[in-house]
């Protein structure tokens, strides 16, 4: 009998337990689908870093000539070394109209830095017209195994043919540099090609890198490799590539948003149990007395409450868990959010053992409020629970000390006399606005703060239309002589410890200001002559500031730069930057690297001394890519943000009007109209919603900050917000509450003015 | 004509396949400024009478004139506006608001009546100007319907209904209750028409209205004794 009971309380109530599960599924789904997110990015990954042999360490060579087949095997006898391959990459030109350009790879041992063959004929390492191609770059420009490729290469051509088709860890993100956001596999791709083609061509097998698996320590290892090669060289650790450091990066923000957003959710939806839960239980006093009365043992009547909230919980949960799977399907599988960014072969979602424990959690947590908003009522006697409690007395509020008091309306004091006796239920209205106004500040915020951020970066810093990208071959005069066809700017880049930090010293020469440096307010800075800019990780992870003095040491030399900080600038890439006089009073050796030029990349005559050539519009493509994916996500979360304002609303709403179904009746008796009734019920909730706003938009703003500083340090970002957004999610949030509100308050025609009459208060 | 005239009323309340006839074509005359008692049993249909008065509910069949105005066509509102300024109820369980004070629960008449009076003066009358700002759930049972009689009054009503007012009060603070009622009637020259099952009631009464099975068995017009003439 008492489970036919248990399904006819939860139809009484059915709103209520309705928003619950809702809420308990969004704030689970998201729970869930941002921590499998993370967790697939880390196992498919590592996986993949497994299969094709990761490296663990670059040794580069940097200026000095590069390594041979003694240089590994001095390396490959450091005891706690795997293994190791002497290991290049180089941007090459295929030929053709518009100039894409490939990653050139070639590695000397297979175990290390390698690909996994997804089409076509085996590797084979001593194949001279061979090439194994980026299956996404073929499939982008249409190249099948068997097809011909030819590349270029210091003026000459070589035609090799596409054996097979090829994913490697390598190129996980394959971006030619990190000022792009995006790949783009119609543009750039890579592909692998043996050390005996690399031999036929150059004429000798000297590389510029040696790529190492090991575990040892980063700092023992840096130490061993230079007892090993007997001088200071650069290493570089898995944490400095743009595969590995962009693949945990994202694995960190889906953590960040698998813990920070479920919270504000469940947390609500606890809150909301908490209340909606004492309420019933105070409703259903009588009916707890009666069974009480009639013999049923306490254990019978706290397992009947208890588990209708278990049943809530789980009913939530399961919905929630599904809701997770699709929220992490949405961002893991190829073609979505994350299958432009990432290229790895397998895409198989995996979740945390840790959310099954966090989810039973939740549901015992909701079980839990249910037995214990039961079990105070049953330490009363049978006879005590029967009688009707007696409502909390009204208590005067604060206000009515003051003189306003008594020109407020009635309905003003009536509803604020509501919000301090039910203060719980006033609560929980005011942190579902707030959350919802929290949500949507924060989804619209991130979204115009990317916008100004696009702005800044690529409309003002990026004044150029072409960046050309010089070939390592070059001589000092044929760049002289390149710089003045293009009438271009030009850039270098030295790679320097700063501390044991591996930074980037970037060289300019900007006569024409077709690079321009944005400084921390968001102001352009032109370079002064004698001082040196830090980017604000620099500056904040060594507390430099204007005036301090940097010690810079440049790879492979023994030489030290003191430096004078003149400023702080925002930059993509962790860099010191000085102008080119500067560099040459403090004697810094460097060579230019790339051309900053007005000339269209079509225009720009292809020239052995160009390497590639990137137009302003590749980046920004690529950057609308990312914004489409960003936009998706903030459509998710706006809708997340609107149903739990309307769940949240509506639920407090309900359980207020069905407290006051007797002073509604008594109204109506009186000879109140519907509408005005109505007014006063959509009032209170209009003055909650106010208050939500007032504290949900700062707490929106602190929220965006933590996230700005959590998600995307990297681009050091400043927090924007535009007047659109201010508009939409303060409209969007009262828009909703007036919605809820109403949809409430329709419900006072039905009251039963003659029934209400016949209960005792 | 009489002031409240009531012709050939029925009320059926249909829940699903069951219906339940309350009233049965009934007819009434109650002339203004009577004193009147309705007795009956629980389940006589005399609420469902009051009811219907106090324009709570419409009626099934039949007509229903106040003051030679038909209320029982009224829409929502209408009806609405009907009780904001005719009618004044007395309940049983009082039902005040309990977040307002006794002075702000009779204010609150002040935002539909047209006619109402000053909420302190009613106060003053019904004896509570010491407890102007307490809660009702400050005030005993007595107290509290004071109050309610006060707000019904602050109306400034042409008729007073009163179901069960002194059902929920002890027999001393019920009498006190009634002549205070019936002293406010007199002085404000109001109709009042009091439901109850209280036989000693319906001696103080003008007219006293037998309602059994939904029918009304006998109307008796009498001479009233006082409160203090009846044995409580």
């Amino acid at each position: 009998m008492l489970k036919k009971k248990l399904v006819r309380t939860f139809g009484q109530y059915k709103a209520q337990f309705i928003s619950m599960i809702i809420m308990i599924a969004i704030g689970i789904g998201i729970f869930v689908g941002f921590n499998m997110e993370w967790f697939t990015i880390e196992k498919d990954t590592s996986s993949f870093y497994e299969e094709t042999g990761f490296a663990d360490y670059r040794i580069v060579a940097g200026s000095a000539i590069g390594f041979t087949a003694s240089d590994l095997e001095k390396i490959r006898a450091i005891d706690g070394v795997e293994d190791a391959s002497l290991f290049l990459s180089v941007d090459l030109n295929v030929k053709g109209e518009d100039r894409k350009s490939l990653a050139l790879t070639v590695t000397t041992n297979e175990n290390v830095s390698f690909f996994k063959l997804m089409r076509g004929a085996p590797y084979d390492a001593e194949s001279t017209d061979g090439i194994w191609l980026s299956d996404s770059f073929a499939a982008e420009n249409k190249f099948e195994p068997g097809d011909e490729l030819t590349l270029l290469y210091e003026g000459k051509e070589y035609t090799l043919s596409i054996k097979g088709l090829i994913k490697s860890s390598e190129y996980l993100i394959c971006v030619p540099d990190s000022g792009q956001l995006m790949p783009d596999f119609e543009k750039y791709g890579f592909a692998y090609v043996s050390p005996a083609f690399y031999r036929l061509v150059t004429g000798f097998s000297v590389y510029p890198q040696i790529n190492v698996k090991s575990s040892i320590p980063e700092k023992t290892f840096k130490r061993l490799v230079n007892r090993a090669l007997t001088k200071t060289t650069l290493v570089l650790t898995k944490n400095e590539t743009v595969s590995y450091a962009e693949a945990m990066g994202e694995s960190e923000e889906g953590k960040t948003m698998g813990s920070v957003l479920p919270v504000v959710f469940l947390l609500i939806a606890v809150l909301a149990m908490v209340t909606t839960m004492h309420r019933i239980a105070a409703k259903e006093r009588t009916q707890i007395g009666i069974l009480k009365a009639l013999g049923f043992r306490d254990r019978r009547i706290l397992l009947h409450y208890s588990s209708l909230c278990l049943l809530i919980g789980a009913v939530g949960s399961v919905l929630g868990i599904g809701i997770g799977y699709l929220v992490c399907y949405f961002i893991m599988n190829p073609n979505g959010a994350m299958g432009t960014y990432f290229d790895m072969p397998r895409w198989t979602m995996y979740m945390p053992w840790f959310v099954a424990v966090v989810i039973l959690a939740v549901v015992a947590l909701f079980t839990l409020v249910g037995f214990l908003s039961v079990k105070r009522t049953l330490s009363e006697k049978p006879a005590e629970i029967l009688r009707p409690k007696t409502g909390g007395s009204a208590k005067k509020i604060l206000l009515e000390k003051t003189k306003i008091w008594n020109k407020m309306s009635f309905g003003a004091k009536w509803n604020l006399r509501d919000v301090s006796r039910h203060k719980s239920r006033a609560l929980m209205s005011l942190l579902g606005v707030a959350g919802c106004m929290v949500i949507l500040v924060g989804a619209m915020g991130m979204r115009d703060t990317m916008t100004a951020f696009v702005d800044s970066y690529y409309e003002d810093a990026m004044n150029y239309a072409s960046r050309v990208y010089i070939s390592e071959s070059a001589s000092a005069a044929d760049i002289e002589g390149l710089i003045d066809s293009v009438n271009g700017d030009f850039g270098a880049t030295v790679p320097v410890e700063l501390e044991e930090k591996a930074v980037s010293l970037e060289i300019y020469s900007v006569p024409h200001g077709y690079v321009r440096f944005i400084a921390e307010s968001g102001e352009e800075t032109k370079l002064e002559e004698g001082g040196a800019y830090v980017c604000a990780r620099i500056a904040k992870e060594f507390r430099v500031k204007k005036g301090d003095e940097i010690t810079l040491s440049p790879f492979g030399k023994d030489k030290k730069y003191v430096l004078k900080v003149a400023g702080v600038i925002r930059s993509l890439t962790e860099s010191v930057v000085i102008s080119e006089a500067y560099a040459s009073s403090l004697g810094v050796e460097f060579k230019v690297d790339s051309i900053y030029t007005k000339v269209a990349k079509s225009e720009v005559a292809p020239s052995p001394v160009i390497k590639s050539v990137q137009s302003k519009e590749d980046i920004m493509k690529s950057f609308d890519s990312f914004m489409t994916v960003m936009n998706e996500m903030i459509v998710l979360l706006i809708v997340a943000g609107v149903i739990l304002g309307v769940v949240v609303l509506y639920n407090l709403g309900t359980m207020g009007y069905n407290e006051r179904y007797l002073e509604l009746a008594t109204l109506k008796v009186v000879g109140f109209k519907d509408k005005k009734i109505a007014s006063l019920l959509v009032g209170e909730n209009m003055l909650i919603t106010f208050l939500g706003m007032i504290i949900g938009l700062p707490l929106g703003l602190g929220v965006l900050q933590y996230l700005l500083v959590a998600l995307a340090s990297e681009y050091e970002m400043k927090l924007v917000l535009g007047p659109l957004t201010y508009c939409v999610s303060i409209l969007l949030t009262a828009g909703v509450s007036l919605l809820v509100s109403l949809l409430i308050a329709k419900k006072n025609k039905k009251i039963d003015m003659v029934a209400a009459l016949k209960a005792p208060e | 004509m009489a002031f409240i005239e009531l012709k050939g009323v029925s009320k059926i309340y249909k829940s699903g396949e069951h219906e339940l006839s309350a009233l049965d074509s009934v007819d009434l005359a109650i002339e203004k400024g009577k004193f009147v008692v309705i007795l009956g049993q629980s389940g006589a249909g005399k609420s469902t009478l009051l009811n219907l008065l106090g324009g709570l509910d419409s009626p099934s069949e039949g007509t229903i004139a106040i003051g030679g105005k038909d209320i029982s066509k009224l829409s929502r509102d209408e009806l609405a506006e009907y009780r904001a300024s005719t009618v004044g109820f007395v309940f049983q369980f009082y039902n005040l608001i309990p977040t307002l004070t006794v002075r702000e629960n009779v204010a609150l008449v002040k935002e539909i009546a047209p006619k109402a009076f000053p909420p302190e003066k009613m106060i003053e009358e019904v004896g509570l100007s010491d407890h102007m700002n307490h809660f009702p759930s400050e005030l005993s049972g007595g107290e509290q319907q004071r109050v309610s009689i006060a707000r019904a009054l602050a109306k400034n009503p042409e008729i007073l209904l009163c179901d069960e007012p002194t059902g929920a009060l002890d027999s001393d603070t019920g009498v006190m209750v009634l002549k205070l009622l019936l002293k406010m009637a007199k002085e404000y020259e109001k109709t009042i028409v009091i439901v109850t099952h209280n036989q000693n009631i319906a001696k103080m009464a003008d007219v006293v209205i037998r309602v059994k099975n939904g029918k009304i068995r006998s109307i008796e017009e009498q001479m009233p004794l006082s409160a203090d003439e009846v044995e409580w």
